[in-house]
C-alpha cells in the first residue's frame, strides 16, 4: 500500500483475517495474521468460567486462574510471568462467567517461547498446599478490594443474586468467602482434570506471524494431549414474572439504585439494538440520562450498561441502570423519575438524531479497538467461545448501521418491563448501625 | 518491520507548537491540547482551579452551548474530554480521521472562544460537590488523596487536582476566568495530533483554526522546586472503622523529570516494584507471604520533583506485617542493589514491550504529549530503547544508594484503628491523622 493510501481513511479495511485449524486431539486453533506491528498476541481460552461452579465452590474457576501461575517442575512461583515479561511481554489472564482466558501479548520473535510455556504449565502445573494456601489468601484480599470495602460491589452482588433464580450467574466469579476458606486443593485438582483438556479449550494467535508456522507450534507443543469431552450443558433461567426488589444498607455517603432486566446473550440479534439504546439513554454527554439527571445536579451517576460485545455473557445477561443519587435528592422521587423517562421512550420512540449518534458512537469504539492486537484476537476468540463463530467478530460495523429506531424500541418495549425487573436499593448507615448489622465479607 | 512513525514538528504564526504523527492502522485520529500549566498552579486555598477550568471549556463557547456542542461531537462519533494533570491541562478531542477538519476547528472553538457560562459553573459545582463525597465511600481514593495532603503540607502537588470538599465554597467562576487568561497562551502551549491524517494537511488546518489566536499571559513561571517542608517520617493513621482492609501508602520525596538519573531510576523502579510479578515488592508481598492481590511503587515524574510512593492494601490484620516487610524490601534494594539478571530482564522488558505501547493512537498521543511538556526532543522515542540499554548495573545501584531512602518514608494507614493501631505501635510511634 502506498504511503498516501495508506493515510486515506476510505481505503481503510476493517476486516481480521482468520485462519481457523482444527488438532487431531479436538484442539482448536485460530490465526489472525496481521504484519501491522511486530508483535503477536497469544491466548489460551478454557470454556471454564463461574457457570461451571457449584454452590460450595464457588469461586473455583477464579482462584484456579491463580495457581496456574504458581509454577511447574521447572518453573518456580510465577516465573512464567517474569520469563516472558522480560522479553517485552504483557502477561495476565482473567476469569469470567464463562471461560477463562491466558494471554501473553509479546514480541513476535517470542511466539514459541509463549507456546512452549503455556504448555508447560497446562502438563506439568506443581500445586501443593502451600502454594494453594498463599492463594487462597491472596483471592480472599482480592474479594475484600473489589467487592466487601467497594461503594457497590456488595450491591451488584445482591442484584445478580436476586435477578437470577436457577441459573449460576447468581453468584459472583469470584465466589464467596466461605467458599474461598472452604475450597480443598483437592477440589482443585480434580477441576482442573475436568476443565483443562482439548475439549475445552481454544488457542488463538493474532499479529505477525504465518498460520502454517503457528499450526506446527501448537501441534509441536499440544498435540500430544489426549483428547477431551466439552460439557455443553446449558441451564435456562425461567422467564421472571414480576418485579423482585432487595434492600442493602452499608457506610455510604450516598444513596443508591442498581436495577437489572434480563435480555440476551452473545450471538443474539437483539444484542445491537440493545447497544443502541444504552448508547442512547447513556453515552456521551448529550444522552437522555445526563441531560436529565446528571447535568441538572439530582443523580451523581445515572448509567444505562450492557456489557458490549465481545464481553456479553454466553447466556441471558442483565442490561444494568445503576443510578447514584447526587446528595440530599431523595433516591424514590429519582427512581419514579427514572421509569418515567424509560416510560416515555417506549411510548414516543426515539428521535433520527439520537439514533444516528449513538450508531456513529458505537461505530467509533469499534474501530478503535481494532487498533489493538490483543483486542482484534479477544473479539474473534470470544464470538468463538460464547456464540460459536468467531467471525461473527467481523460483522460488528454492520450490525451496529442496520439497527432502525423501530428495532430500538421494539427493544426497549420487550425487555425493560417492570415484570422483568430486578430493584436493589443502598441505604445509608452509619458505622454504628453497620457493625450492629453484623460482619461483612 | 513496521518502522517506528516520525514525529513531525511545525510552529503556527502565532508561535504555538505542533506535534504529529501519521498513523496508519485505524481511521482514527487524537487531538490534544496542551497548556503546560496545571494543578500546580492552583491558588493554595482554591484546589481544582486548573481541573474546573478544561471542563467548563467543554461546557459552551461563545458560538454553541454545551448541549449543542455535545450533541454536535457525538454525532461525529467523537469524544470531547478535558482535566487537569500537575504541570499541564489538557483538552482531548478524539474522533474518526474522516472528520478531520471538523474535529480541528472544533477544538480551537472551544479553547479559544469558550463562554464561561454561569449557569453550568453552578451545575459544575454541585456535580463535582456529589462526586467529593462520594470518593469517601473509596478506600483507595480517600487514601491517595490524604497522603498527597499530608505529604506535602500545603506545597503544590499537596492537593487534590479534582477540587476538595472543605474548600468548595472558595471556587468561583472568576478564579476559572483569571487562571484561563493568565495560563492559556500559545507560548506554553503544544498541540498534538496523531492520526491517518497526512502532516501537511494537519499543519493547514491548525493554521486555520489556530494561528490567529493569542491568549492571555503572562504565564506564571514554572513550578521546578523541592518544597521547603514536607511530613515528618513515621507512622501516620486514619481510622476507618467499616473497613475490611487497610490501604497503606509510603513514600518519600522522589526526582523530577528531567533529572540525569531518570532511566537508572526507572530501571530500578522496575525491579522494586513496578515489574509486576517480576519485582521485589510483589514477590514478597503477595507471592510469598499472600498479604495483598497488588502492590507497586510509583515515581512520579513531574517538572518539580514528584513523590515516590508504594501503594498497597491487605486485610487489617496483616497491616503491620505489610509495613514492616515493605520497609524492609526497600532497605535490601537500597543496601544490596539489584542483580545483573534483574537488570537486564527489566531493560529486556522495557525495549521488548516498546512497540505494544504505541500500539493506538491514544498511547502514541500520551506520549508526544508527555515529549512535548518536557523538551524531550523530537528523536525520544527512537533513541528510547539505546538509552534504556545503555544503562549499567553500577549507574543502578548507585541510583539505589542515591534515591532510595527508606528512613524518610512517610507512612499512611487508612483502616480500622481498633485492629491495626496497636500492632503498628509496636513498629514506631502512631499519630492519628484526620481527613478534611
Amino acid at each position: 500500500m502506498t504511503a498516501e493510501r495508506a493515510l486515506d481513511p476510505r481505503a481503510w479495511n476493517p476486516e481480521i483475517a482468520i485462519v481457523p485449524f482444527t488438532l487431531d486431539n479436538g484442539l482448536q486453533l485460530l490465526v489472525l495474521p496481521d504484519a501491522t506491528l511486530p508483535v503477536v498476541s497469544v491466548q489460551v481460552h478454557y470454556a471454564v468460567g463461574s457457570r461451571h461452579e457449584a454452590p460450595g465452590i464457588t469461586g473455583i474457576s477464579h482462584l484456579f486462574e491463580h495457581l496456574m501461575f504458581r509454577g511447574t517442575a521447572t518453573l518456580g512461583p510465577e516465573e512464567f510471568s517474569r520469563r516472558l515479561q522480560a522479553k517485552g511481554g504483557e502477561v495476565n489472564a482473567f476469569t469470567t462467567r464463562d471461560h477463562t482466558s491466558y494471554f501473553e501479548n509479546l514480541p513476535a520473535e517470542h511466539l514459541e517461547l509463549a507456546l512452549s510455556l503455556e504448555a508447560e504449565r497446562l502438563k506439568h502445573l506443581k500445586l501443593d498446599e502451600e502454594n494453594f494456601e498463599t492463594e487462597r489468601q491472596v483471592v480472599i484480599s482480592e474479594r475484600k478490594l473489589r467487592c466487601v470495602d467497594s461503594p457497590f460491589g456488595l450491591v451488584e452482588e445482591l442484584l445478580f443474586a436476586t435477578a437470577y433464580t436457577e441459573h449460576p450467574y447468581r453468584w459472583p466469579i469470584i465466589g464467596w468467602d466461605q467458599d474461598l476458606r472452604r475450597l480443598t486443593l483437592e477440589d482443585c485438582l480434580s477441576f482442573f482434570r475436568r476443565h483443562y483438556q482439548p475439549g475445552e479449550m481454544l488457542i488463538l494467535v493474532a499479529g505477525e506471524a504465518q498460520p502454517e508456522r503457528v499450526r506446527e507450534l501448537v501441534e509441536r507443543y499440544f498435540g500430544d494431549l489426549p483428547p477431551g469431552s466439552h460439557d455443553s450443558h446449558r441451564v435456562v433461567e425461567p422467564p421472571q414474572r414480576g418485579e423482585r426488589r432487595a434492600v442493602f444498607k452499608k457506610v455510604s455517603q450516598v444513596e443508591a439504585l442498581f436495577a437489572g432486566f434480563h435480555t440476551v446473550g452473545l450471538g443474539h440479534p437483539d444484542l445491537y439494538p440493545l447497544m443502541v439504546l444504552a448508547a442512547i439513554l447513556s453515552q456521551g454527554r448529550a444522552c437522555r440520562f445526563y441531560q436529565e439527571f446528571v447535568r441538572p445536579g439530582r443523580a451523581a451517576e445515572l448509567e444505562a450498561e450492557v456489557y458490549p460485545p465481545p464481553w456479553t455473557s454466553a447466556d441471558p445477561d442483565l442490561f444494568i441502570i445503576r443510578l447514584v443519587a447526587a446528595p440530599g435528592e431523595p433516591l424514590s422521587r429519582l427512581e419514579a423519575d427514572l421509569w418515567e423517562s424509560l416510560e416515555r421512550l417506549k411510548h414516543e420512540g426515539v428521535t433520527d438524531l439520537e439514533l444516528a449518534r449513538a450508531k456513529k458512537l458505537l461505530r467509533s469504539q469499534t474501530v478503535q479497538g481494532l487498533a489493538k492486537t490483543f483486542y482484534r484476537g479477544l473479539m474473534v476468540a470470544l464470538f468463538h467461545l460464547k456464540a460459536g463463530d468467531g467471525t461473527l467478530a467481523n460483522g460488528l460495523l454492520a450490525a451496529y448501521e442496520a439497527v432502525t429506531a423501530a428495532d430500538v424500541l421494539r427493544v426497549a418495549r420487550q425487555y425493560l418491563r417492570e415484570d422483568n425487573r430486578t430493584v436493589v436499593t443502598l441505604r445509608p448507615v452509619s458505622p454504628e448501625e453497620s457493625q450492629e448489622l453484623g460482619p461483612l465479607f | 518491520m513496521a518502522a517506528l512513525a516520525a514525529i513531525q514538528q511545525a510552529t503556527l504564526s502565532n508561535g504555538l507548537t505542533l506535534l504529529g504523527v501519521e498513523y496508519t492502522r485505524v481511521p482514527w485520529v487524537s487531538l490534544a491540547f496542551m497548556c503546560k500549566r496545571g494543578a500546580e498552579t492552583d491558588p493554595p486555598d482554591k484546589p481544582g482551579v486548573a481541573d474546573w477550568t478544561a471542563e467548563l471549556l467543554t461546557l459552551g463557547t461563545t458560538r454553541r452551548s454545551q448541549l449543542e456542542l455535545a450533541r454536535d461531537i457525538e454525532a461525529m462519533g467523537a469524544a470531547l474530554a478535558a482535566r487537569g494533570g500537575w504541570d499541564a491541562t489538557y483538552v482531548h478531542l478524539d474522533g474518526l480521521a474522516e472528520d478531520m477538519e471538523t474535529l480541528v476547528a472544533t477544538l480551537a472553538e472551544v479553547v479559544m472562544t469558550p463562554a464561561f457560562p454561569e449557569a453550568e459553573f453552578a451545575l459544575l459545582k454541585e456535580r463535582r460537590r456529589a462526586e467529593l463525597i462520594q470518593a469517601a465511600d473509596e478506600p483507595r481514593e480517600v487514601a491517595t488523596r490524604a497522603f498527597a495532603r499530608l505529604f506535602f503540607q500545603g506545597a503544590p502537588y499537596g492537593h487534590a487536582v479534582r477540587g476538595e470538599l472543605a474548600r468548595l465554597e472558595a471556587l468561583g467562576l472568576e478564579d476559572l476566568k483569571t487562571w484561563y487568561a493568565r495560563e492559556f497562551v500559545p507560548q506554553e502551549a503544544v498541540l498534538v495530533c496523531v492520526g491517518m491524517v497526512p502532516f501537511p494537511r494537519l499543519v493547514a488546518a491548525a493554521e486555520q483554526h489556530f494561528g490567529a489566536w493569542q491568549g492571555g499571559g503572562p504565564a506564571s513561571p514554572a513550578w521546578r522546586e523541592a518544597p521547603a517542608r514536607l511530613a515528618t517520617p513515621g507512622i501516620y493513621l486514619l481510622d476507618r472503622p467499616e473497613l475490611t482492609q487497610s490501604e497503606i501508602r509510603m513514600g518519600h520525596l522522589g526526582l523530577p523529570r528531567k533529572h540525569p538519573d531518570y532511566f537508572p531510576v526507572r530501571l530500578l523502579n522496575y525491579i522494586l516494584g513496578e515489574g509486576g510479578f517480576s519485582s521485589r515488592l510483589m514477590t514478597r508481598i503477595r507471592s510469598e507471604l499472600g498479604l495483598t492481590y497488588g502492590i507497586r511503587s510509583t515515581f512520579a515524574w513531574r517538572r518539580a520533583p514528584g513523590p515516590f510512593v508504594i501503594s498497597t492494601f491487605t486485610p487489617a490484620d496483616n497491616t503491620a506485617l505489610a509495613v514492616k516487610e515493605i520497609r524492609q524490601v526497600v532497605e535490601e534494594v537500597r543496601e544490596a542493589g539489584v542483580t545483573a539478571q534483574e537488570l537486564a530482564e527489566a531493560q529486556s522488558y522495557y525495549i521488548g514491550h516498546f512497540p505494544l505501547g504505541l500500539e493506538t493512537p491514544r498511547a502514541l498521543a500520551r506520549q508526544v504529549l508527555n515529549i512535548g511538556l518536557h523538551d524531550l526532543g523530537l528523536d525520544y522515542l527512537a533513541r528510547y530503547r539505546e538509552r534504556l540499554a545503555a544503562v549499567s548495573l553500577t549507574e543502578v545501584r548507585l541510583a539505589a544508594q542515591s534515591h532510595l531512602h527508606p528512613e524518610n518514608l512517610v507512612t499512611l494507614v487508612v483502616g480500622p484503628a481498633a485492629r491495626v493501631k496497636e500492632p503498628l505501635a509496636e513498629i514506631g510511634p502512631v499519630t492519628e491523622f484526620q481527613a478534611e
